[in-house]
């Protein structure tokens, strides 16, 4: 017998313990089985909710913002295609993912090799890029979890070129861990031309995106979503900053689709028909692409004002139609290249194009034309004189004599030169302003600002494609509360030669010259005459009449021989730089801009600050008008030498370029190119 | 010696009388449970792998290979009387802390802790063989002791000792759960003895006072890091949670029936790390759902109870002790690897017995199931006094 296999009885009392054991047993497996049943059961659909969320990613299918076309249908606003490249620092370069991946998981590991340097030599990149991009992947995958930056994308390049993307597409499978992402940039053919109307787009703010999504918008059901953001706005969006891009953003964004996706873990895209199995319907949503507008521009004409204002470097012109209120240029100057600002010519351009609007004194993001203010000078009389015969205190037939000077109290108010004896009609075409002083005092200041209120000046003329300035039409009441009760006549004076708080726009004084031209009908502005997709119109938009001004015809004819005789009348002040060829009638401005030298101006500048502003306001021909253009040429100095000739540039160059399409449309009527037309 | 062990065995191996012995007795309930727990790993391992094809494609076959080997070893196991190895227990025991030592000079670093030994061909846990050699020491050390009263902290020394010395070297690897699992055998074959209650309360209030030390000076960041993270689940689910939250969503969105054989998503889009390993549970209760669930609960349960029941069946205290050091092993396994997985307890890396992918996890286990077959063939009630006389005379 073995003594070592000895063999003990139990203690009676060990027994007993078993059934405790046992009983510690199945309550520790109930409690297991009770969690299953709360996970499962309970809980089971909740848990099943997040297991389908984990595997449903919705891509965004991008739309295209529409097109922007002038009236001739030349396209000024597109998307071109670009593309930027990513890369997952996980995938491509495993070998930066720490030794815990490398281990009892070396199993799962699906690629071993590097692509990064390969990636990097695809893209050419500097050394100087490749080091700190090489330190940024490395970084990237410091901290090992399938959710750590490693397996998150870090963008590359930036608008890659075409033949980079095409190369990284034929390698595409030995370049794991690349993503090429389309994103169309937008795209302004013509540059600066027309930069202030037409606008730009730029990446969404946070503050805008705020507003869109507020706090709390992603737990919002898609109904809900719908009513605070209907456009679908989302971090690194594009959106309109200024101009016709910011005020028809509605119309030219388009609505992006989405598509749902089977994903895994890892971020990669599942497909067949066991991913297919797990997408919920709907699982797509095509994208609407956006609407294109046609504009009432007309670029070529823009263009040639922009050669006309060359010499100059700081004003502000517009041209509307006489008959419809139709925008065909306006022009601001200094511009700008919305190709810069809207990132189309990389990063650093844009850095530097903001850099130089905001330091730039000449102001050249803002849009003159409509968001610019101006005392109107000599332009204004018309409307003085309207008031005048509106009146009935001034006839027609009334002299004043003009002797360069004429005191009012105690204070010597001063014409251009003695202009002799003077009626309403040589007042005007010489511009004197004695006489104008004279009426002024006849008159009164609140009846001149009826009059100019009547047409449209004083506020806003409801284009609104940049915030527009109301101008100011000062009244008695307006003066007394700014000089505290001390109105006196020198004010009253002032306004009826358009200087003291008379201000207005250049789009302001087109339209009331348009009113002056067409017999008194006020249109509204109008940029945008139609909707279109694929070409064809959705939605037109007819001209506005703002409203009929109430001054009786036969005094607009007498204002209206009074501008012809501003161009033609050998005494009128822009006679000498008329062009005999053209039918122009207008009225020369020369505004004081009240400027105190400033310390920060150095010496130029204050002599360039010191100088008058330079209007003209003109419409053509003069027998049934069908254009009326402004031309304001900031520090200028004078209105008849400085902007004046410019007015018949452009009325010439409108004159030319609808003569070239009446030609054009004739030759394609005519017999010897049948077909063309019916 | 030597020689009479093994003409014994050949005896056993070859002896008709023997063999009809092992055949009545044979314990099916305890066979059939296993092999069902083992037939459900592989397919579910089939499940869990099929995701990553190219890589982990053999591993359910791999496992199979593990399944024949430990069967094989167990049921050489079994044979050989019981008995013998309590003579060779401090042997084993002996053997098992030179391979933990080993570790130190071989081992690979896998997630900054080494724990293996590997012999070129095939590399092995030396940590998972412990437990084995732990619960056959203490099982001699309880055997040998006279004592039947109740016992004072004196003579609670002995065995944890016994317990602390292995428990210190996979510690230092560091293995949290393996040192955890062998603290809590020290503990279940503790339960079978009687403790003054004087002692009981001086063992718990040193406990409580020796926690936070233990928590300050023992556990590593990434250790605390999990603890924190199972105290307050849903903070940092993209960090230290990623995994028992993803776990807990796998097993919750397999509802009533589960979404079917391989086709659990949580599973199959990767959102399960280490499915093959320490959490294939969450893929069959994706697939299968409650009812596919509790019914591998209940086979662990069962498989425990029974192990209990061959304990109080056992014809002497080694073979109690025996018996429920290898129920202890399996029970606070699958109790720690469901209570993880299930986010009642914080994740440690505790394999679940069968199901989990792991040579050594497989044959530890086997082989423990060859040891319960062995002491419930030899068992009080069903062996004939004449099999421990022929025992004896040989």
């Amino acid at each position: 017998m073995n003594g070592r296999l000895k063999s003990r009885p139990e203690p009676g009392s060990v027994r007993k313990r078993y059934a405790g054991i046992a009983a510690f047993v199945v309550l520790a497996f109930a409690i297991v089985i009770g969690r299953l049943f709360q996970l499962q059961v309970i809980n089971g659909s909740d848990y099943s909710e997040i297991a389908h969320e984990n595997i449903i990613r919705r891509i965004n299918l991008p739309t295209t913002r529409g097109i922007i076309r002038d009236s001739q249908g030349r396209v000024l606003a597109s998307s071109r295609p670009a593309y930027n490249i990513y890369v997952v620092p996980g995938r491509v370069m495993p070998s930066a993912r720490p030794a815990r991946k490398a281990g009892r998981r070396a199993l799962n590991r699906d690629d071993d090799s590097d692509s990064w340097p390969r990636i990097a030599d695809v893209l050419r990149l500097s050394p100087a890029e490749r080091t700190s991009f090489t330190t940024k992947l490395r970084d990237a995958c410091v901290i090992d979890a399938d959710t750590s930056p490693c397996w998150r994308t870090v963008l590359v390049r930036e608008d890659a070129a075409r033949d980079t993307v095409a190369e990284i597409r034929q390698h595409q499978a030995d370049l794991s861990g690349v993503e090429i992402v389309g994103a169309p940039i937008r795209y302004y053919p013509y540059n600066n031309l027309a930069s202030h109307l037409i606008g730009y787009v730029s990446e969404i703010d946070a503050e805008t995106l705020g507003r869109f999504r507020p706090a709390g918008y992603d737990k919002l059901v898609q109904e809900q979503r719908q009513a605070v953001n209907p456009l679908g706005y989302e971090l690194g969006d594009t959106i309109g900053a200024t101009g016709i891009e910011r005020a028809w953003e509605t119309y030219l964004r388009g609505q992006r689709g989405w598509e749902k996706r089977v994903v895994d873990a890892r971020g990669k895209y599942r497909t067949g028909p066991e991913a297919e199995r797990q997408l919920d319907l709907p699982s797509r949503q095509e994208p609407i692409v956006g609407r294109d507008l046609r504009l009432t521009l007309d670029i070529a004409l823009q263009q040639s004002i922009e050669k006309a204002m060359r010499q100059f470097p700081s004003g502000a012109v517009v041209v509307t139609e006489v008959n419809s209120g139709r925008v065909l240029a306006s022009y601001s100057k200094p511009d700008y290249d919305p190709n810069d600002l809207a990132g189309g010519n990389g990063r650093i351009q844009l850095h530097e194009a903001f850099a130089e609007t905001y330091s730039n004194p000449m102001k050249p993001m803002l849009d003159k034309v409509m968001s610019g203010s101006f005392q109107p000078g000599s332009t204004f009389k018309p409307f003085s004189a309207l008031a005048a015969l509106e009146s009935g205190l001034v006839p027609p037939g009334n002299h004043q004599t003009c002797g360069q000077a004429i005191k009012f109290g105690d204070r010597l108010f001063r014409c251009t030169h003695a202009h002799g004896r003077v009626n309403m009609h040589e007042a005007l075409a010489q511009s004197c302003n004695i006489y104008f002083y004279r009426l002024g005092e006849t008159v009164g200041v609140d009846a001149i600002a009826k009059v100019a209120m009547d047409f449209g000046f004083g506020e806003k003329t409801g284009l609104a494609i940049n915030p527009e300035a109301a101008g100011r039409v000062p009244t008695k009441a307006f003066y007394t509360q700014q000089y505290r009760g001390q109105f006196h006549l020198g004010l009253t004076l002032n306004t009826a030669i358009g200087q003291g708080a008379t201000m207005v726009t250049p789009l302001q004084l087109a339209l009331a010259y348009g009113a002056l031209a067409n017999g008194g009908t006020l249109y509204s502005p109008q940029v945008v005459t139609a909707v279109e997709t694929n070409g064809v119109a959705v939605e037109q938009f007819p001209p506005r009449v703002r409203r009929r001004v109430t001054v009786k015809s036969e005094y607009l004819a007498q204002i209206d021989e009074a501008l012809a005789a501003v161009v033609n009348d050998p005494k009128g002040t822009a006679y000498s730089v008329r062009d005999p060829s053209l039918e122009i009638a207008g009225k020369t401005g020369t505004a004081q801009t009240g400027y105190t030298p400033k310390a920060a101006d150095d010496a130029n500048m204050q002599v360039f600050y010191a100088r008058d502003h330079a209007w003209f306001a003109a419409y053509s021909p003069i027998k049934d008008p069908e254009i009326a253009v402004v031309v304001l040429i900031e520090h200028g100095g004078s209105g008849p030498t400085q902007a004046a000739p410019v007015v018949m540039q452009i009325v010439r160059e409108y004159q030319r370029l609808r003569g070239a399409r009446v030609a054009a449309v004739d030759s394609a009527r005519s017999p010897g190119r049948p077909g063309l037309l019916p | 010696m030597m020689r009479s062990l093994l003409s014994h065995d050949r005896a056993g191996a070859f002896g008709s009388p023997r063999y009809r012995f092992a055949r009545y007795n044979f314990d099916w309930p305890l066979f059939l449970s296993v092999a069902l727990i083992a037939v459900i790993g592989v397919i579910n391992l089939y499940s869990a792998t099929s995701v990553a094809k190219t890589q982990l494609q053999d591993v359910y076959i791999q496992q199979i290979y593990w399944l024949f080997v430990g069967g094989l070893v167990a049921a050489f196991v079994a044979a050989i009387d019981y008995r013998h190895y309590e003579r060779l227990a401090y042997g084993f025991y002996l053997f098992g802390i030179v391979l933990l030592v080993l570790v130190f000079v071989l081992g690979r670093d896998i997630r900054g802790s080494s724990r293996w030994v590997s012999l070129g061909f095939f590399s092995f846990q030396p940590s998972e063989f412990m437990k084995l050699f732990l619960v056959v020491a203490l099982a001699k050390h309880y055997h040998a002791d006279p004592e039947t009263g109740p016992r004072t902290l004196k003579d609670l020394i002995a065995p944890a000792a016994i317990a602390a010395v292995p428990m210190m070297l996979v510690l230092k690897q560091p293995d949290l759960g393996t040192a955890l699992i062998l603290a809590l055998i020290l503990i279940s074959i503790c339960s079978l003895m009687q403790i003054r209650a004087r002692s009981l309360v001086t063992l718990l209030v040193s406990a409580s006072v020796l926690g936070p030390v233990v928590w300050t000076y023992v556990l590593k960041d990434y250790q605390r890091q999990r603890v924190m993270s199972f105290l307050n689940p849903e903070a940092n689910i993209l960090g230290a949670n990623w995994h028992a939250h993803h776990a807990r969503v796998a097993v919750g969105s397999g509802g009533w029936f589960g979404h079917g054989f391989m086709r659990g998503t949580q599973n199959q889009y990767l959102f399960l790390p280490d499915q093959q390993t320490d959490f294939p549970f969450p893929v069959f209760a994706e697939d299968w759902g409650f009812f596919g669930s509790v019914f591998l609960v209940i086979l662990y349960g069962f498989l425990v109870i029974w192990s209990i029941r061959v304990a109080s069946l056992a014809r002497d205290r080694f073979g109690s002790a025996l018996a429920i050091g290898i129920g202890a092993l399996i029970f606070w396994q699958a109790l720690f690897n469901l209570g993880m997985v299930l986010g009642l307890l914080p994740v440690v890396g505790v394999t679940l017995p069968l199901f989990s992918y792991g040579g050594s996890s497989v044959l530890t286990v086997l082989i423990g199931i060859g040891l319960l077959m062995n002491v419930s063939i030899r068992r009080s009630g069903g062996v004939p006094i004449r099999a421990s006389a022929r025992l004896g005379a040989v």
